[in-house]
C-alpha cells in the first residue's frame, strides 16, 4: 500500500517531463514569438529583439532551450548558472518583465499572504466551487434517485440540464443582471475579495457545471445501487431506511463520483478564465490564456506544469480515497 | 437472501447456455415503451433533420447583411431599444443585420456535429481502454493509467488553444474549416475521463458475485468484459456522454471567443456557416440590445441536452441486464 | 462512513475558511507618501472619487518598458515628462519650463522648472531625466519603445551592441551618448561623494540632448512616457519587480499611486508636491474587461466612466438620460484596408502570382469601392467616423482634402480599366482577406467581403488567423497578406509620427507592406529636418497628398473615443489622444459634484 503510493509519487517526474516536452513542442511550433505585440503599434525593432533573445536565451538551439528550462543553463549575459524547473524555477515571464513565473503565480503583493497570490485565489475559488457542487449536487442527486419520476426528480433534471447547457459566460451575466441590476442584492463591481459575499456569484457560476454533473452522477449511481442485491437484502431484513440509504447506498454510489471530483477540483482551480474575466477575479486562469496569445513561453510552460502537478496529486488522492471508501479494492503492491 | 442468489445464478446460467432474444432487440422494445426516451429521440431526430435541411428550412440567407437593420428585436418582443422590429425577421437580427432565426437553424449543423461526433469517438476510445486497464490490471493497467496521467495533466482548454494556434495554418487545420483538427484535439484530451470512469467501475464490479459466477462457469474474459461488466457500467457512461455534448458545443464557442475557432464561411452554399456557440458569444455582449441572439441558441442547446438526457436514461434502463424480461 | 462524512465536512469548512482567509490588508499601501485621500464634504451623497473602468489590467508599469494604453494610463498619472500636450494637442511645458533648439536643430536644451520635487519630497533635477533616457537606451532594459529615442547621438549604437560579448564596455557607450545634465551656465552638476551621483544638486536644471540629425519635432517625443523620470533608487532597491509596488513608483505627476490591488483596483490621490494645479479628487481604476458587465455596473452607479460598446448603443439611444451621458469625440487612429504589394501569393490551382495591387487601377478600384460611411453605421454603430485621408482630425497636419471618395461606378470603371479588365480575372486568383481572429473582427471582415462582392463582384475568401500569428505574418514583406485591415494610432501629436514613421520606404511599416514611393521619401526627408514650422507643415501636407494619390491602401475610417460619463463628473476636457479615458490629459479641470443625487 505505502510502497504503491511512493511509486506513484516517483511516477510524477516522468509525467511532468513528458507534459513539459509535449507543451514545448506544440508551443514552439505556433507561429510568432513573444515580441510580436499588437500589429497596430510601433513594433519592437531588430536590435531590441536581438538583446531580448540573447537575454532570455531564445537565440540558442531549441533542444537547449528546453533543457535550460527544465534543468538549467548558464546565462550568456551574467555568466551564472541558472537552475531550471527541477529547482522550482519556472522561468522569467517575457511580458511581465522582471517577474518570474513562480512570482506571478505564487507570490502575493507585498504585505499579503500566499492566499492573495493568483494561485491562492484560484485555489480558494476552486475549493469553494467544489464545495458548492458537493453540498448541492449530492443531495439533489439522492433526492432524484430516491423519489424517481416525481417532482423531485424533474427538478433535479431541470437543474442538471441548465447547469450543463448554459455556458458560464451566459450564467454569469444573467446572475449579474438579476442580482446586481434588478434586485440590488449585491454590488456588480467587487469591492474586495475579503468579504465572503463577493465569492458567492463566481463560486456558483464556476461550480454550477460540476454541481449538475455531480447530481446526475449521484442519481444514476444511486439508481444503480438501488437494484443491487445487498440493498434489497438490507431492506428485507428490516434495516432502518436512513441506514440503508447512508450505509449501503450512498457509500457505494460515491465511487464513480469520487473519480470525477479529483480532476474536477484541479479543473476548477485553474478555473475558467471566462469567470475570471466576468468577475474581474485575480486568478491564474487568465494568466495562461493570455500567455498563449502573448507567446510568453515560460508562462505557458509554468502554468501547464503547475496544473499538471495539481491533477497528478488530485488523482493520487482519488486512488487513496478509493481504498478508503471501498475496502474491496486492492491496489497491487 | 438465499432465494435471490439462486435466482440470479439461474439467470446467469440461462444467459450463457441458452441463446435468448438478442440483447439489442429486447433493449429496443423496452426503449420504445419509455415515453421520455421516445420524446428525447424525437427531439434529436428533429434537430438532425433541421441540421441536414437547413438550407431549405431557413427563411433567409444567414449571411445576408442588411444595412441599417442591426439588432432588430423580434416582432413579439419590445426590448430596451427604440428600434422597430420587422415581421420578416422572426427572431430579430444580429449586429450586422443578419436574420437570427436562419443563423440558429444553420448553427445546428456545426453544433450537432461538434457535439456528437467527438463524443462518440471519446466514448469508444475511453470505454475500450478503461475496460482493458481495469479488467486486465497489472502492468498493462499501470502503463495505460500512466498514459492517462500524462494526458490528464494537460489543462484541456490550454491544450485546445495551443493545438489550434500551432496547427491552424497547417494542412490538417484547413480540412473542413478546421473541424477535423478540432475533433482530433477534443478527442485526444477527453477520452481519458471516460477511461478512468470505466476503470473505476470495472475495479469495483469485477469483485462482484455475478462476475465471479460467470468466471466460474468458464466465460471468456472478453465476454465478461463486454457482456457482464459493460452493461452494468452504462449509467455513469451515459451521464458523462450527456455532459460531453453541451461541453463540446460550449468549448467550440470559447475557442471562437479566443480567436482560434472554426473558419467562417462567406458562401451561403457552404455546409458549415456558424454555430450556436458563436451565436451565444455574440449574444452575450449584446444582451441588452437583442436578448434573442443569446436566448435562441441557448434554448436549442438546452433542448438537445435534455433530449439526450431522456434518451440516455431510457437507454440505460433498457440495456440494464437486471431489467431483462421486465415490463 | 463516518470517516467519509468527516472528510466531506472538512472540505466544506476548509473551503469557507480559505475563502475568508487572506488577512485584512487590502493591496499595497504606499507608506510615507505625502498623499492624504481627499476628504469628503459634509452632506455629500458620494465619495469624492472618480471611478474609471480601464479594462485590461496592465502587464507591466515601467516607463521605459511599457507600451500599451492601459499601462500608460497608469504611468501618466504619477509621472510627467519634460513636455506635455494641451487640449489642442500642442506641445506645452511639462516639468521643463522651456526648451530651445540650436540653429540647425541638432541640439535640444531643456531648462527645468525651479524647485521640482518627487512626491516623496526628493529633489528632481536634470540628472533624473538623463538617467531615465539612458535607461531607455540601455540594451539591458530592452523596452518595446526604446527605438523612439534613436535620434539621440549614440542611442542606436548602444541598443545594437552585443551585451554578451567579452569586450562589451557599458561605460564607453554611456559616455558616447548625447545626453548631458548641467547647470544653466553649462557647468557640470556636482557629484555627491556619498551617493556617487548628482541627484541632490538643485542647480542641475539643464538637460542638453545632441541629435544625430536635425529633428525639430524631438521636444514632442520628450512628452511621452519613455522619458518619464523613474527614480533610480526605487529601481535599485525594488529589484526587477520594482514596478509592481506603489511603494517604488515615486513620481512627479499630479497623482500618487496609493493602493494597488492587482485585477481589482488601483487607487490614486493628489500629489501635494506637484508643481502645477492639483486635482481635487481621488481617482480609482477598475479592471473590468467584459463590456456587458461594465455597462450593468455603470447603470447601477458603481462606475463613473466606462467605454460604451457598439452593442449597447440601441439601449443608450432609447434612454434620454444615457444619451445625455454618452460622450463621443475624435480618436487617434486611422484604420486602413492595406494591400500587400511585395509578397508572392498562391492561387487555388497552386501557381504563384504577383500582387494584383501592383496595378494602380486595381488599388483605385478597391479604394473607391470601400463604403466608409456604410462601415461606420453598419459595423461600428456610428462609433467610428469615415475618412479619406491619413492624419486624423484634431492632429497637426489634418487635411480633409483627398483624391479618394466612395463611388461604386467609378470603382467598377477603374477595375475595368485595369490590366485585369474586371472581377473574373481576379476571382481566378483566389483573393483572401486575412485578419486576426476574434468575434468582432469576424463581423468586420464578413461585412467587408460582402461589400466588395456587392460593389465590385470580386470574391474574397475569409482567412482568419490567430491574433499573434497575424502580427507575425504582417511583419515580414514575404508573408504580408494580400488584403488586411490594419491601422495606426498616434504615439505623439506630430506629422512626423504619421508620415515618416509609417510611410517612408525605409521604415518598417511601408517596408513590410512592400510600399515604395521615392518622391514621397524625398519630400519627407526634407520635411523632417525643416526648422521653419510653416514650411515644414507645408512639406508634410504635400507628402500626404502624394501618398493619397498613390493609393497604397483603402483609406478607411478614424476611431472615435466614446464613453459614458455620469452627470456628476464635470469639467472634462478631451483631446483625440485620450484613448484611455476622457480628460486624462487635463486631470486638474475635472471635478466631482459630491452633492448631486
Amino acid at each position: 500500500m505505502v510502497t504503491y503510493f511512493i511509486r506513484r509519487l516517483f511516477w510524477l517526474f516522468p509525467v511532468l517531463l513528458t507534459v513539459s516536452l509535449v507543451t514545448f513542442i506544440i508551443m514552439r511550433s505556433a507561429p510568432g514569438g513573444p515580441w510580436d505585440t499588437d500589429s497596430e503599434r510601433r513594433q519592437v525593432d531588430a536590435s531590441t529583439t536581438k538583446s531580448l533573445n540573447a537575454y532570455y536565451g531564445l537565440d540558442k538551439p531549441l533542444w537547449r532551450q528546453f533543457t535550460a528550462y527544465v534543468f538549467g543553463d548558464t546565462n550568456d549575459v551574467s555568466h551564472k548558472f541558472v537552475c531550471g524547473m527541477v529547482c522550482g524555477n519556472l522561468g522569467p515571464s517575457y511580458r511581465q518583465r522582471g517577474r518570474s513565473v513562480q512570482n506571478i503565480l505564487f507570490e502575493a503583493p507585498p504585505q499579503q499572504t500566499f492566499w492573495q497570490s493568483r494561485f491562492g485565489y484560484s485555489l480558494r475559488l476552486g475549493v469553494a466551487a467544489l464545495a458548492f457542487a458537493i453540498i448541492f449536487g449530492i443531495p439533489i442527486g439522492m433526492m432524484a434517485a430516491l423519489k424517481q419520476n416525481t417532482a423531485w426528480d424533474y427538478f433535479g433534471l431541470f437543474i442538471a440540464t441548465s447547469g450543463i447547457s448554459v455556458p458560464s459566460f451566459v450564467l454569469a451575466i444573467f446572475l449579474i443582471i438579476i442580482f446586481g441590476s434588478w434586485l440590488h442584492w449585491i454590488d456588480i463591481i467587487v469591492d474586495n475579495w475579503i468579504e465572503l459575499k463577493y465569492w458567492i456569484m463566481p463560486a456558483t457560476v464556476l461550480g454550477f457545471g460540476t454541481m449538475a454533473f455531480t447530481a446526475r452522477l449521484t442519481r444514476s449511481a444511486m439508481l444503480e445501487v438501488l437494484r443491487q442485491d445487498y440493498v434489497r437484502t438490507a431492506r428485507s431484513k428490516g434495516v432502518a431506511e436512513q441506514f440503508v440509504v447512508l450505509r449501503h447506498m450512498l457509500k457505494n454510489a460515491l465511487i464513480p463520483i469520487v473519480t470525477i471530483l479529483g480532476p474536477a477540483l484541479a479543473g476548477l482551480v485553474t478555473g475558467s478564465f471566462i469567470i475570471e474575466t466576468m468577475f474581474s477575479f485575480p486568478g491564474m486562469g487568465r494568466a495562461y490564456v493570455q500567455a498563449i496569445s502573448q507567446r510568453d513561453y515560460s508562462m505557458i510552460m509554468g502554468t501547464t506544469v503547475v496544473y499538471a502537478l495539481l491533477v497528478a496529486v488530485a488523482n493520487l488522492s482519488v486512488d487513496l480515497v478509493y481504498v478508503f471508501i471501498d475496502p474491496r479494492i486492492r491496489l497491487e503492491e | 437472501m438465499a432465494v435471490q442468489t439462486v435466482q440470479n445464478n439461474k439467470v446467469a446460467e440461462l444467459d450463457i447456455f441458452r441463446p435468448s432474444r438478442s440483447l439489442g432487440a429486447e433493449a429496443w422494445s423496452r426503449l420504445i415503451r419509455n415515453k421520455a426516451a421516445v420524446t428525447g429521440l424525437i427531439i434529436i431526430t428533429i434537430f438532425t433533420f433541421i441540421a441536414i435541411f437547413a438550407s431549405v428550412i431557413a427563411p433567409e440567407n444567414p449571411l445576408q447583411i442588411n444595412a441599417g437593420k442591426r439588432f432588430l428585436p423580434p416582432p413579439f418582443f419590445k426590448g430596451s431599444t427604440n428600434i422597430k422590429s420587422e415581421s420578416q425577421f422572426l427572431l430579430g437580427t444580429d449586429s450586422l443585420g443578419r436574420d437570427v432565426l436562419s443563423r440558429v437553424i444553420y448553427g445546428a449543423r456545426i453544433s450537432m456535429v461538434v457535439g456528437f461526433i467527438p463524443t462518440f469517438i471519446i466514448l469508444m476510445m475511453g470505454t475500450f481502454i478503461g475496460m482493458i486497464a481495469g479488467y486486465v490490471g497489472g502492468r498493462l493497467d499501470n502503463i495505460l493509467m500512466r498514459l492517462t496521467d500524462v494526458i490528464y495533466a494537460f489543462p484541456d482548454l490550454l491544450f485546445f488553444i495551443i493545438v489550434m494556434v500551432a496547427l491552424r495554418e497547417s494542412f490538417i487545420g484547413r480540412l473542413m474549416n478546421g473541424l477535423i483538427l478540432l475533433f482530433a484535439a477534443l478527442a485526444i484530451v477527453n477520452w481519458v475521463g471516460v477511461a478512468r470512469l470505466i476503470r473505476g467501475q470495472v475495479l469495483s464490479l469485477k469483485e462482484k458475485e455475478f462476475v465471479e459466477a460467470a468466471r466460474c462457469i468458464g466465460a471468456t474474459d472478453f465476454r465478461i468484459m463486454f457482456r457482464h461488466i459493460l452493461p452494468n457500467s452504462l449509467g455513469p457512461l451515459i451521464v458523462s456522454a450527456a455532459f460531453s455534448i453541451p461541453g463540446l458545443i460550449i468549448t467550440e464557442a470559447i475557442l471562437g471567443y479566443l480567436g482560434v475557432g472554426l473558419r467562417p464561411s462567406t458562401n451561403p452554399a457552404d455546409i458549415f456557416i456558424t454555430s450556436w456557440g458563436v451565436l451565444m458569444l455574440d449574444g452575450q455582449s449584446a444582451i441588452n440590445a437583442q436578448p434573442f441572439l443569446l436566448l435562441s441558441p441557448a434554448i436549442c442547446v438546452a433542448l438537445v441536452v435534455l433530449a439526450f438526457t431522456f434518451l440516455g436514461d431510457g437507454l440505460r434502463d433498457a440495456l440494464d441486464p437486471r431489467m431483462r424480461g421486465t415490463q | 462512513m463516518r470517516k467519509l462524512f468527516a472528510l466531506l465536512s472538512l472540505l466544506v469548512v476548509a473551503s469557507m475558511a480559505l475563502a475568508a482567509c487572506g488577512g485584512t490588508t487590502t493591496g499595497t499601501q504606499a507608506p510615507g507618501a505625502t498623499a492624504a485621500p481627499v476628504a469628503t464634504e459634509p452632506g455629500a451623497v458620494r465619495e469624492n472619487t472618480l471611478r474609471i473602468n480601464l479594462g485590461t489590467y496592465p502587464d507591466i508599469i515601467d516607463p521605459q518598458v511599457s507600451s500599451f494604453v492601459g499601462e500608460i494610463a497608469h504611468l501618466k498619472l504619477f509621472y510627467e515628462g519634460l513636455t506635455k500636450f494641451n487640449d489642442k494637442l500642442e506641445t506645452v511645458p511639462g516639468s521643463a519650463e522651456s526648451w530651445e533648439y540650436n540653429a540647425d536643430a541638432t541640439e535640444l536644451t531643456f531648462v527645468l522648472r525651479d524647485g521640482l520635487v518627487y512626491s516623496d519630497g526628493a529633489p528632481l533635477n536634470a540628472q533624473r531625466f538623463a538617467y531615465s533616457l539612458t535607461r531607455n537606451m540601455n540594451p539591458a532594459t530592452a523596452g518595446e519603445y526604446s527605438s523612439i529615442t534613436d535620434e539621440i547621438v549614440g542611442a542606436s549604437e548602444w541598443r545594437g551592441a552585443d551585451t554578451a560579448a567579452a569586450d562589451y564596455d557599458e561605460a564607453a557607450f554611456t559616455a558616447a551618448l548625447g545626453i548631458k545634465a548641467s547647470h544653466s551656465d553649462g557647468a557640470d552638476c556636482v557629484v555627491n561623494a556619498d551617493s556617487g551621483n548628482s541627484y541632490d544638486d538643485a542647480d542641475c536644471n539643464t538637460l542638453t540632448l545632441s541629435l544625430r540629425k536635425p529633428a525639430p519635432y524631438f521636444h514632442t517625443i520628450m512628452g511621452i512616457w519613455v522619458a518619464f523620470p523613474a527614480k533610480e533608487e526605487s529601481i535599485t532597491t525594488g529589484g526587477e519587480v520594482w514596478w509592481t509596488s506603489p511603494v517604488f513608483q515615486v513620481g512627479n505627476g499630479p497623482f500618487i499611486w496609493t493602493v494597488g490591488e492587482p485585477f481589482v483596483r488601483g487607487k490614486f490621490s493628489p500629489n501635494e508636491n506637484y508643481w502645477g494645479p492639483k486635482p481635487t479628487y481621488d481617482l480609482e481604476y477598475r479592471y473590468i474587461t467584459d463590456s456587458a458587465v461594465a455597462f450593468e455596473a455603470y447603470k447601477n452607479g458603481e462606475l463613473d466612466i466606462v467605454p460604451s460598446a457598439a452593442e449597447d448603443l440601441g439601449t443608450i439611444e432609447a434612454d434620454p438620460a444615457l444619451t445625455a451621458q454618452h460622450m463621443q469625440y475624435p480618436g487617434a487612429c486611422t484604420i486602413l484596408i492595406k494591400f500587400g504589394l511585395a509578397a508572392k501569393y498562391t492561387a487555388p490551382d497552386g501557381s504563384t502570382y504577383d500582387s494584383p495591387f501592383l496595378d494602380k487601377k486595381v488599388r483605385e478600384a478597391f479604394a473607391l469601392a470601400f463604403d466608409a460611411e456604410g462601415w461606420t453605421v453598419d459595423v461600428d454603430g456610428k462609433l467610428s467616423s469615415p475618412t479619406w485621408t491619413w492624419i486624423p482630425p484634431g492632429f497637426p497636419g489634418y487635411n480633409p482634402k483627398s483624391p479618394l471618395y466612395y463611388n461604386v461606378d467609378d470603382a467598377k470603371a477603374a477595375l475595368a480599366a485595369s490590366s485585369y479588365g474586371g472581377p473574373d480575372a481576379l476571382n481566378a486568383l483566389g483573393l483572401k482577406l486575412t485578419f486576426g481572429d476574434s468575434p468582432r473582427n469576424r463581423q468586420r471582415s464578413e461585412w467587408l467581403v460582402a461589400k466588395y462582392k456587392e460593389n465590385l463582384g470580386v470574391d474574397i475568401a475569409l482567412d482568419p488567423v490567430e491574433a499573434t500569428t497575424f502580427t507575425n505574418i504582417t511583419k515580414d514583406p514575404a508573408t504580408f497578406p494580400l488584403l488586411a485591415r490594419q491601422g495606426w494610432c498616434a504615439d505623439y501629436p506630430d506629422q512626423q509620427n504619421w508620415l515618416s514613421v509609417y510611410w517612408k520606404s525605409d521604415t518598417s511599416f511601408a517596408n513590410r507592406q512592400g510600399y515604395v514611393n521615392l518622391d514621397f521619401d524625398a519630400l519627407i526627408a526634407k520635411a523632417d529636418v525643416e526648422l521653419d514650422a510653416a514650411k515644414r507643415a507645408d512639406y508634410y501636407d504635400q507628402a500626404q497628398q502624394l501618398l493619397l494619390a498613390d493609393i497604397p491602401s483603402a483609406f478607411g475610417y478614424n476611431s472615435l473615443n466614446h464613453y459614458l460619463v455620469q452627470p456628476w463628473v464635470k469639467g472634462i476636457v478631451t483631446t483625440p489622444q485620450d484613448s484611455d479615458w476622457p480628460g486624462s490629459f487635463s486631470v486638474e479641470t475635472i471635478t466631482i459634484d459630491t452633492l448631486m443625487p
